[in-house]
């Protein structure tokens, strides 16, 4: 009985490290399937930010990043390249959260409300949330992404590295 | 000596073994040795998969009917023909009772953002504007600046319809009417909305005098709101009907 508890304990984390695949690979691919459907809307969003003044970086991330987004979720989904996609998109996830949160603070200090009452399409591709609920999904997405680094779960995967093991 | 991965660091070429120093021995070694390479076997598929993933993007935004032009500058800004506040009161063109219409003096602090350069109209001077006869005859021209399916949803009965990011769709029968028109008054939904301000920039760009368009401010959720007649479907479809919000 003993002896059943390591494995089954490493069952249970690969069947949950499936999941948490199946699961990014998902809200990637929403997430970024409402955007690519309202490429202008995206851009008008990205805009807001006023990250660059460049018409053609700004035109190149609004009409990239939905099908890059797509792109991850649907490696994901299949279980292709899993660590090195869930490394692309933690990358992405970490400057995206603190643009997000500075245009919280912002907003915040503009409109004198409590922080977490302020709500903002962030062009996230869920529309209109609360800040402190979506940066709680964003901490969830990144912690998903960097559990799926360690290598667990190889179950269901198409191909799972694509160097080798 | 029995040692546990948790406890041994390397320190330079030796190990620190729980609490003691020893030369690094064999399988520690292979075991850092082996990290750094999953280390950056994971960095390559990442840059791997990042490159194909850029590729796949600008390759599905071509693709895709919906897909931005990458080298078309959506927010136009500057205002080296915008009209400036004397012109706005004093319009050379200006169409009998347009002229009264148009407001010299800025926006009230409540007014939804707009731009400075481009002069603003209140609701009352819409409808003014909307019911002077000058409308029928082409002089007066409203243009909304939402894209289709808000339009089709309902607009202001005349309106022309001109999304400002698909303007090659519109601009053939926009352009003539606004060459012939006297006063445009480009409206989006109101509020915090600037397509109406990029909507006449754009149409400035292309030829149309800036001292010819006013925003109007509201848009169609003050005109609505305001049980204003608003058209549903395209264009003169007499599908009218009186908004209530």
């Amino acid at each position: 009985m003993t002896s059943d508890y390591p494995i089954r304990r490493v069952a249970v984390i690969n069947l949950f490290t499936v999941l948490a695949r199946w699961s990014l690979g998902a809200a990637f691919l929403f997430l970024g399937l409402a955007k690519a459907l309202h490429p202008v809307d995206f851009l008008k969003l990205a805009h807001q930010y006023g990250l660059t003044q460049n018409a053609l970086l700004l035109n190149s991330i609004a009409a990239g990043l939905p099908w890059f987004e797509m792109f991850c979720g649907l490696l994901l989904l299949a279980g292709v390249a899993v660590r090195g996609t869930a490394l692309a998109l933690a990358a992405m996830l970490v400057p995206f959260t603190l643009l997000v949160w500075h245009r919280a603070l912002l907003l915040h200090a503009a409109q004198n409300i409590p922080f977490c009452a302020v709500k903002f399409d962030c062009g996230c591709g869920a529309g209109e949330e609360f800040i402190c609920r979506k940066l709680l999904e964003n901490c969830l997405l990144l912690v998903l992404s960097v559990w799926l680094l360690a290598g667990r779960g190889r179950q269901f995967c198409a191909r799972y590295g694509l160097f080798g093991r | 000596m029995h040692r546990t991965p948790k406890n041994d660091f390397l320190y330079g070429d030796r190990i620190r073994a729980g609490g003691r120093f020893c030369v690094k021995d064999q399988p520690v070694q292979i075991k850092v040795t082996d990290r750094r390479s999953a280390a950056g076997k994971i960095l390559r598929e990442a840059v791997l998969v990042a490159a194909a993933g850029v590729v796949f993007a600008f390759a599905a935004n071509q693709v895709s009917p919906r897909g931005l032009s990458l080298a078309r500058n959506y927010f136009p800004t500057g205002t080296p023909e915008a009209a400036p506040a004397s012109a706005v009161a004093n319009p050379p063109e200006a169409v009998p009772g347009a002229q009264a219409a148009v407001i010299a003096s800025p926006a009230p602090p409540a007014a939804p953002k707009q731009p400075q350069e481009l002069p603003v109209v209140d609701r009352l001077r819409a409808v003014e504007l909307f019911h002077n006869s000058h409308l029928k005859a082409g002089a007066i021209v409203f243009i909304d600046a939402r894209d289709e399916e808000h339009y089709l949803g309902g607009h202001i009965p005349g309106a022309y319809e001109f999304d400002p990011y698909h303007p090659e769709k519109y601009f053939p029968a926009v352009l003539p009417v606004c060459r012939a028109a006297e006063q445009i008054v480009v409206y989006c939904n109101g509020g915090d909305c600037d397509d109406s301000k990029t909507a006449a920039l754009l149409l400035r760009d292309v030829g149309i005098a800036s001292r010819k368009m006013v925003i109007y401010g509201g848009g169609i959720t003050e005109w609505t709101t305001n049980h204003q007649p608003v058209e549903v479907g395209a264009r003169n479809s007499g599908n009218l009907s009186i908004a209530i919000q």
